[in-house]
C-alpha cells in the first residue's frame, strides 16, 4: 500500500491531520520516519475507527503506551485507565474526522464509524499483516505514538489533484457558527 | 434563582468532563448523556433543560437522529440544540439545520468560544 502514489498521498493528509491535532494539545509531535517503530512495552491502549464509501474503505488505529495518552489527556492528573481509553477513542475519532474534513474538498465524503478501544500489555500489530498497513508514527516527549492505516480502494477510485472548486469546504476545527 | 440546566450528549466521557467543567465553573448546572437514546430520556426525565449540546457520531442513536426525535416529540418551544462534533461537512450541517439545530462547533474546541455561545443560545446561567 505505502508504494501506490494515491494512497501515499491519503496517508499523508491523515498523518498531516494527526499532527494538527496532536501540536492543539499542547505537545510537539515529531514524525518519525523510515519504517516501524519498536512498539510500546507495557501496559498500552489501541483505539481504532472505522471509514468509508462505495470507493474506499479503510482504518485508522492509534497504539500508544498509557503513560502517552495520559500525558496527553487535556484533565490530568485524576486520569483512570477508563479516561485514558475513552480519550484515545476521542483521539482517533478526531484524527479522522479532521482527515474527512480534508477530503471533503477533494469531493470525497465518508462515512466513519463510533471508535473503539483496548487496553492491554505489549499490544503490536500481528506481523502477517504488517505489509498491509502504513504506518504513521510519532514521538511526544520522547514517547512512540504509532498510527496504522489500512486502506483499500476500487480501481474507479480517484483522488483529484487539488480540491475542487465548488465543492463545500467543511468547517475548520474550532469553528463555531450559530444559525 | 434556579441556575440554567445544560444538558451534554456526548459518548466520550472526556468531552463531557471538559465540557460541563467550562460550564459549572461558569455557573450552569449539567446533566450528561453518552448517547442521542440517554439524550432523549434525560430531556424527558428533566424538566427546563435550557438547552443541548450534542455530538454526531455515538452508538445506539447519534447527534442527527437525536435532532429528528426530539423535533418530533417537542410539545412546547423547542430546546435549543447545538451540534458539537469533528464533522464539518456542510452536507450534515444542513441536515442539522434544517432538524432544528442551532448551531455548529467543530472539535477541538476553545472553552471560552464554547462557553459564548451557550450565553448567546441558553442566556446567562442565573
Amino acid at each position: 500500500m505505502p508504494g501506490d502514489s494515491q494512497e501515499a498521498r491519503l496517508s499523508e493528509l491523515l498523518a498531516q491531520c494527526t499532527a494538527e491535532l496532536l501540536a492543539e494539545l499542547g505537545v510537539r509531535p515529531e514524525r518519525l520516519t523510515g519504517g516501524r517503530q519498536p512498539p510500546p512495552t507495557g501496559e498500552s491502549i489501541a483505539a481504532f475507527s472505522g471509514f468509508g464509501n462505495d470507493d474506499l474503505r479503510g482504518s485508522f488505529t492509534l497504539l500508544g503506551s498509557s503513560r502517552l495518552f495520559a500525558r496527553l489527556h487535556p484533565l490530568p492528573p485524576t486520569v483512570t485507565p477508563r479516561d485514558l481509553t475513552d480519550w484515545a477513542c476521542e483521539l482517533v475519532n478526531q484524527s479522522v474526522g479532521r482527515f474527512h474534513n480534508r477530503l471533503l474538498a477533494y469531493g470525497v465524503k465518508l462515512a466513519i464509524s463510533v471508535p473503539q478501544s483496548a487496553l492491554a500489555e505489549d499490544l503490536r500489530l500481528a506481523s502477517s499483516l504488517q505489509p498491509a498497513r502504513d504506518f504513521i508514527s510519532f514521538t511526544v516527549d520522547g514517547m512512540v505514538l504509532e498510527g496504522w492505516l489500512e486502506l483499500d480502494t476500487t480501481p474507479t477510485f480517484q483522488l483529484a489533484e487539488s480540491p475542487l472548486q465548488g465543492e463545500g469546504a467543511a468547517l475548520r476545527e474550532g469553528s463555531i457558527v450559530l444559525f | 434563582m434556579n441556575k440554567k440546566t445544560v444538558l451534554i450528549v456526548d459518548d466520550s466521557l472526556t468531552v463531557r468532563q471538559q465540557v460541563s467543567l467550562t460550564l459549572k465553573s461558569a455557573g450552569y448546572q449539567i446533566v450528561e448523556a453518552c448517547d442521542g437514546r440517554e439524550g432523549v430520556d434525560a430531556l424527558r426525565a428533566h424538566a427546563g433543560i435550557a438547552m443541548v449540546l450534542c455530538d454526531i457520531n455515538m452508538p445506539c442513536m447519534n447527534g442527527l437522529e437525536f435532532l429528528e426525535t426530539i423535533k418530533g416529540e417537542a410539545a412546547g418551544p423547542p430546546i435549543p440544540v447545538i451540534m458539537l462534533t469533528t464533522e464539518g461537512s456542510p452536507d450534515l450541517i444542513t441536515r442539522a439545520k434544517r432538524a432544528g439545530a442551532k448551531g455548529w462547533i467543530v472539535k477541538p474546541f476553545q472553552t471560552d468560544l464554547l462557553l459564548a455561545a451557550v450565553r448567546r443560545i441558553a442566556g446567562e446561567p442565573g
